[in-house]
């Protein structure tokens, strides 16, 4: 029964869609150290709809940029092409990423809003601990939930047996990997790998709930997950599952994480979530 | 009329209108309500104590308990409330699994108020405070009804 499932879900991650082609070739860019703003330009070049949500979205407060970016190419000498590609792949996702969610009870755009927010909670939290932080937290942040998309229908299928698992104390993960056989990690990091994404992205989703099971450590998994239960805390993509989840005391030391930086982070999470929804007119 | 308090918000209305707040988590849901003037209101707040971010705080009071509390039930004066008569409910202040202290939002969220009200000589009527459910509330300003959905789940607070 419970490799019926599976498979059905497994057959769900393969139908679903692809990455959009200019994605998927500027995600090829970032490994080539030689890649140029030209080069951008011309994958951008025949979509003039991306390209223009592009534009919106380095404009918008979140970058605070000095003045109106007005090309590509001046978006690139602004805000560095590897950040460039992360606002791309955002861009790219919105579509699928506002759809609402069954099982967890997410409304339209309420998936996306959580997110932005992660993705803006996480930044912050790299800048407020002073830790590096590849430019790819945006992205893992951003898409630390795909696998929600897919899994959606099946947990709402179970519900019952998942509440009922979960309702013993342990996190709505576990509980269903312990009634579908695989959870929303594992499939949205299944996602990622047939989108050809790189293996630090693909691992931070992969571990965004369980940080210490990542095999090595990685600080983009810990403040994917510190981030990830924040926004859940502050309201911002609040499914049916509620805070049902477990922050890992061991990323959040590692991390050096006190209190007040958390608060901070959330202090200034709310407004530039709104200015980047704006952009995309949800 | 019918509102909807975001997160780090607050509405006031009266008899024939209600108010609507989603997705409660750690945050702290007050309802303040004056069944006589039928009028009152709801917050919306995310985090105990202004002093964390004293500039957001000066442009959103509504964010932290120690500034949005005050601010709610002065709003709920100028409507025509009286303090003898109001009824006070909370909900919210939830909290993810496992001990760490850090995550704990929502039980100082919960503690702040409780010293505010305390302050204050204000009774809190009735709470569906902490664990791990989601929180919607639905408050009737007609009636004074407090209802909380929460794992799909409807109760009168």
């Amino acid at each position: 029964m419970k490799q019926t499932k599976l498979l059905n879900i497994l057959a769900k991650v393969k139908s679903f869609p692809s990455m959009p082609e200019a994605a998927a070739k500027l995600l090829k860019l970032l490994d080539n150290p030689d890649a140029t703003a030209a080069q951008i330009e011309q994958i951008l070049r025949y979509d003039a709809g991306l390209t223009a949500n592009l534009l919106k979205l380095t404009n918008s407060v979140y970058f605070g940029l000095p003045c109106k970016v007005g090309s590509v190419t001046q978006a690139v000498v602004l805000l560095g092409w590897k950040k460039l590609i992360q606002l791309v792949m955002a861009s790219c996702v919105n579509a699928v990423m506002g759809k609402p969610v069954p099982g967890y009870d997410l409304p339209a755009g309420e998936l996306w809003r959580h997110s932005i927010a992660v993705s803006v909670a996480a930044e912050g939290l790299a800048k407020e601990l002073k830790v590096s932080a590849s430019e790819e937290i945006f992205t893992a942040a951003l898409l630390h939930d795909v696998g929600k998309l897919v899994l959606g229908g099946f947990v709402k299928e179970d519900l019952e047996k998942i509440e009922t698992e979960a309702s013993r104390g342990i996190s709505f993960e576990v509980a269903e990997h312990m009634v579908l056989g695989t959870d929303h990690t594992e499939v949205g990091a299944q996602i990622l790998k047939n989108w050809s994404f790189p293996p630090a992205l693909v691992n931070a989703v992969r571990w965004h709930h369980d940080p210490d099971s990542a095999g090595k450590t990685d600080t983009l998994v810990d403040i994917v997950h510190v981030a990830n239960i924040l926004c859940l805390m502050i309201g911002i993509g609040v499914g049916r599952e509620g805070l049902c989840y477990k922050p890992s005391p061991l990323a959040t030391k590692r991390l050096g994480l006190r209190t007040n930086d958390l608060e901070m982070v959330a202090s200034w999470t709310l407004q530039y979530v709104d200015d980047l929804c704006d952009v995309f007119g949800s | 009329m019918r509102y909807v308090v975001v997160v780090a918000d607050m509405k006031v209305g009266k008899k024939e209108d209600s108010i609507v707040t989603y997705a409660l988590g750690s945050c702290l849901g007050l309802t303040v309500y004056d069944p006589v003037a039928q009028v009152g209101g709801m917050l919306h707040a995310m985090l105990p104590l202004s002093k964390i971010n004293p500039q957001k705080a000066k442009a959103n009071p509504f964010m932290f308990v120690d500034t949005g509390v005050p601010k709610l039930f002065k709003e709920v004066y100028r409507m025509g409330g009286q303090k003898a008569r109001l009824v006070v409910k909370a909900a919210g202040c939830g909290q993810p699994l496992g001990k760490n202290e850090m995550f704990k939002i929502g039980d100082r969220n919960y503690t702040i108020l409780k010293k505010l009200l305390w302050k204050n000589g204000i009774l809190l009527n009735a709470k569906d405070i902490g664990g791990t459910g989601g929180r919607t509330v639905y408050f009737d300003l007609s009636t004074g009804r407090t209802i909380i959905s929460s794992k799909g789940l409807e109760s009168e607070l």
